[in-house]
């Protein structure tokens, strides 16, 4: 439970991240607009900044959206053993000669 | 003769292969979504974006098969090739939306 809570704070995290990534660059481009500059390509610590919040929040996302389950058919069967199987209680009978040494 | 087939047949749980499936799709659907919106911030143009989704799919392909584990992913999907293609141009929908979107968030106005 506490580890979901972790999760879904780096995903909140990563969502900030990439969020600031992009105000970032949209005043960098509103910066190249008033020097009336040319747009080559972003900054390199935008970029990265972004990639890497791209990865943290698919991290966070990955994990938050659950577990795999085993998918053979006999997967929680297995560490089932016979007699468990063969505990039917309506087949339970009382009614046999050790009723007469508990006496 | 029986036997053998028998042996060689593998019961697969309809509801886990579903359940993982779903949370595949789940993920696929948001790393669509979320390497759109980083491609259109770095402004990404042309074939940059489409090669920028190829690498955002491979990527997460890679991040799935980690978290299934690389030495034992078959115990919780039947095909690896499968969970990397699926869905393809399905999501390069989603992938040019959000794309085009924050492109215009950002860099155009």
């Amino acid at each position: 439970m506490s580890s979901n809570a972790l999760y879904k704070f780096i995903l909140t995290l990563g969502f900030l991240s990439l969020f600031h990534a992009a105000y970032s660059a949209a005043q960098h481009r509103s910066y190249l607009r008033l020097n009336e500059l040319d747009f080559t390509r972003l900054p390199t610590d935008i970029f990265i900044q972004a990639l890497i919040s791209l990865f943290v929040i698919i991290y966070g996302v990955l994990h938050v959206v659950g577990d795999f389950k085993e998918i053979k058919a006999s997967a929680d069967l297995e560490n089932k053993s016979w007699e468990t199987f063969r505990n039917v209680q309506a087949f339970y009978t009382f009614c046999h000669r050790g009723q007469s040494f508990s006496t | 003769m029986s036997a053998k087939s028998k042996q060689d047949a593998i019961a697969y749980s309809e509801g886990a292969i579903r359940n993982n499936l779903s949370i595949v799709e789940y993920c696929r659907t948001s790393m669509a979504a979320l390497s759109g919106c980083t491609a259109g911030l770095l402004g990404l143009t042309s074939l940059h974006g489409a090669f920028f989704y190829i690498f955002a799919l491979i990527s997460l392909w890679l991040m799935i098969l980690f978290k299934a584990g690389f030495s034992n992913w078959d115990k919780y999907f039947i095909s690896r090739k499968a969970l990397l293609t699926n869905g393809f141009f399905g999501q390069l929908f989603t992938y040019i939306l959000c794309w085009t979107f924050i492109y215009g968030m950002v860099h155009v106005y």
